[in-house]
């Protein structure tokens, strides 16, 4: 008895730890080659070209030190072409010394002319069905540029490209407004729903693109080839249309209910721009409803800010003053926020769910009219605008400084 | 029977944890659209009724195990027969349970591994536990029932900071009306995972306070309801109904898609865990009635020598029962919930019900004279 106990404890033991290692499919970390970002775009004969923005780890970490390792580029970048994303990927491992690694990957660009040609949704499914993959992923268009470009990009400050484009959207996206960072769940989500087409932000490349996939790029104050954020894409039946930027993009941004801060400019006593609204925070309401047949869409926009300028002589420190200023800046997001619609009826592209919401309040209507949503009905909606805008405070002084001389 | 010892908390403990099991995993009642957690509820209720069929008849006879009873009720030949036929049931479906386990950590995080040697990882701990007997199963539910609710609390709390759900996406309530839910509810859920606390009847005998068994397993029943329609309701309102239906485990991709401040993201492995410990405890019960029955029928003194060769059954039914995951799913859905759940969860209890109504209204009708 003693000889099997003893027996069973060594094969316990033995089974243990062949178990419990878990080296089934181990992956070792030198063995992985973590993507950062990918850049999908089409050649001329049709397959897909995908860039795949590889972290080079030893040139990433301690540079702050002066350590070594800080000699070559924080990234390398690697191209696959393909029929399918799947086969392209696959197909970089001919040239690369390591396994792709996706977990990591959270910027997906995706070039102009692919978008314009064909419905993103065909690049997204492999993406989406990965298991590696995250569909947190962030998604943006290569506005005019090839995506491969975009990702090859050296970037200061931030050294991995794929981190700064993520970046510069997140912040561009709280401070301005005219951009919106738009993952690949949101994506996907938007491009499926009959009440709503998708918006995702641009991307574009200032300077030379050759010198900017150069070191030279991060060693001067004033690289030759910048990355930074373009217009807003506007999408319908999953392609690319149209592009929208400055107050038409901020006015989208608004009825997205996207807006964190901005900057609004506006009139007074006849002087252009001479006072600025630093909008704090803001919720934009969208209700549908049917009314004699068709579609009506009241907006409710309820802001929140501090002036931030003020070039010309005006009492602040009177509240009457202030309703005024509230009234001025009421126009002029009303203005944005209608300029924001008409350009997407024009468009035929309802970007901010008027759809969506027509199917919460009216399910059985929308029935009928949601598969001709797009091209029928949503170019006639009326809207109606209500905006309030409120003033809360000044900053550190109240009235202007007047230059008395 | 063995000889046992379950405490009411242990019978709560054990009912969640088996309810939430795979119910939690899978797209439950996504049929419904957004009303899935409409039609959960709904099938809540028909649960609850089914519970309390189980329970009536346990009133009746509360010293014996259901194949004793259905022996007396249904004469020696025919209840062994019938009892077999619940062997096989509880096989299979403990088999069913085990595979959705295997699928789960295939898909999402063992790849490469084969689904044969992560079965048979989770089935090797099931026989130990269950031939240990049931106590050790339901003390080790009271042990991991604070894991998980400190597991889903926290996962609730963080999903709700990071803004993820838009009430929105559960708009418009009964968009075609109430049918299509009362479809849901009594084709799916009221079985699935509702109806199958009929194993419990099994437990039953061993619970020391036995007034409160209904109180306490109606209670379980109604809270893992909440629950698991609480959880639809959170999947439908972060990803919307489309994603939630075409996710294989709706509740991965929304854990998936949290993201607070910069650092909390990435809680894959809360699912996973959570997922593991419900498992466990839907298989090891299921198990753990067919072997009961099996020793009950065939008189066998100690259960615990079943454990193995059942279990072995068990880990290749789990693996040759489909082919594909597609496969596995459709065959529990259509074939499943169809046939098998309507016959052995619903018809069999209530005809069982009904006999013993009538044989002891007939006895005591006599005693009275």
């Amino acid at each position: 008895m003693n000889k099997i106990n003893r027996l069973m404890c060594s094969l316990v033991i033995i089974g243990t730890a062949l178990l419990l290692s878990g080296c089934w499919s181990k992956k070792e970390l030198t063995d992985l080659a973590i993507v950062a970002a990918l850049g999908i775009d089409k050649n001329e004969e049709g397959r897909y070209v995908g860039t795949l923005q590889i972290i080079n780890p030893g040139n990433v970490a301690g540079g702050m030190q002066g350590g070594g390792g800080t000699q070559g580029p924080p990234v390398s970048v690697i191209t696959g072409t393909g029929d399918s994303i799947v086969e392209l990927s696959r197909r970089t491992s001919r040239k690369l010394s390591r396994r792709l690694y996706y977990a990591h990957t959270n910027l997906v660009v995706i070039s102009e002319e692919l978008a314009k040609e064909e419905s993103i949704s065909s690049i997204l499914d492999p993406l989406e069905r990965d298991a590696e993959f995250r569909s947190t992923a962030i998604i943006v268009i290569a506005q005019g540029e090839k995506a491969s470009d975009i990702v090859k990009i050296l970037t200061l400050i931030d050294k991995i490209p794929a981190n700064k484009v993520i970046k510069t959207l997140k912040f561009t996206e709280r401070t301005w407004g005219e951009n919106i960072s738009v993952s690949m769940q949101e994506a996907i989500k938007t491009l499926v729903s009959p009440g709503k087409e998708l918006a995702v932000s641009g991307f574009r490349i200032s300077g030379d693109v050759d010198k900017g996939k150069k070191m030279e790029n991060t060693q001067q104050t004033e690289p030759s080839s910048l990355l930074y954020t373009g217009s807003l894409a506007i999408f319908k039946k999953g392609k690319l249309i149209a592009w929208i930027d400055g107050e038409t993009a901020r006015g989208s941004v608004f009825l997205l209910d996207k807006l964190n801060a901005s900057a609004i400019a506006v009139k007074w006593e006849r002087k252009d721009e001479a006072m600025v609204y630093e909008l704090i925070r803001q919720k934009t309401k969208v209700m549908a409803k049917m009314e004699k047949g068709k579609p009506i869409v009241s907006i409710k926009v309820q802001a929140e800010g501090n002036i931030g300028e003020a070039r010309v002589p005006i009492d602040l420190t009177n509240p009457d003053v202030l309703l005024k200023v509230e009234k001025v800046i009421e126009k002029e997001i009303k203005k944005e926020i209608t300029m924001a619609v008409k350009q997407a009826q024009k468009n035929r592209s309802d970007i901010f769910g008027f759809g969506e919401a027509l199917h919460r309040t009216n399910p059985k209507e929308w029935k009928k009219i949601a598969a001709k949503w797009n091209d029928i009905y949503f170019p006639e909606v009326k809207i109606d605008i209500v905006v309030d805008a409120f003033i809360r405070r000044t900053g550190l002084r109240n009235n202007p400084h007047q230059v008395n001389k | 029977m063995e000889k046992a010892k379950i405490s009411l908390y242990q019978l709560f403990v054990l009912i969640l944890l088996f309810e939430l099991g795979s119910a939690i995993l899978v797209p439950l009642a996504i049929d419904a659209k957004q009303d899935a957690w409409l039609a959960i509820l709904s099938g809540l209720i028909g649960g609850l009724f089914l519970f309390w069929i189980n329970y009536r008849l346990f009133l009746y006879y509360p010293e014996l195990a259901p194949p004793e009873y259905m022996q007396k009720l249904l004469g020696k030949i025919a209840g062994t027969f019938l009892a077999f036929w619940y062997i096989i049931f509880f096989m299979y479906t403990a088999a069913r349970v085990l595979r959705d386990f295997g699928e789960m950590l295939l898909t999402f995080a063992y790849l490469e591994t084969p689904l044969f040697i992560v079965n048979a990882l989770l089935m090797l701990v099931i026989i130990y536990a269950v031939s240990k007997g049931i106590e050790v199963v339901a003390r080790t539910g009271e042990l991991f029932f604070v894991s998980i609710y400190f597991l889903a609390i926290t996962g609730f709390i963080l999903i709700v900071f990071s803004g993820l759900i838009d009430l929105n996406n559960l708009k418009p309530m009964l968009e075609e009306g109430i049918f299509p839910i009362a479809k849901v509810a009594f084709t799916q859920t009221l079985y699935f995972p509702f109806g199958e606390s009929i194993v419990f009847s099994m437990i039953f005998p061993y619970i020391t306070k036995r007034k409160s068994v209904k109180k306490v397993g109606l209670f379980a029943i109604g809270l893992s309801g909440i629950n698991l329609a609480i959880t639809m309701a959170i999947n439908i309102g972060v990803l919307g109904v489309d994603l939630a239906s075409r996710s294989q485990f709706p509740l991965l991709s929304t854990i998936q898609s949290i993201q607070v401040a910069e650092f909390l993201e990435r809680l894959d492995v809360f699912f996973m865990i959570s997922m593991v410990i419900c498992i466990f405890f839907k298989v090891s019960i299921y198990f753990y009635a067919a072997v009961a029955i099996a020793a009950v029928i065939f008189k066998i003194k100690k259960p615990s020598k079943l454990t193995y060769p059942m279990g072995m059954v068990v880990l290749f039914m789990s693996v040759t029962i489909a082919s594909s995951y597609a496969e596995h799913l459709k065959e529990g859905l259509e074939f499943g919930t169809r046939y098998v759940h309507p016959f052995f969860l619903v018809i069999i209890p209530m005809l069982l019900l009904g006999i013993a109504f009538i044989k002891n209204r007939k006895r005591s009708s006599h005693q009275k004279i």
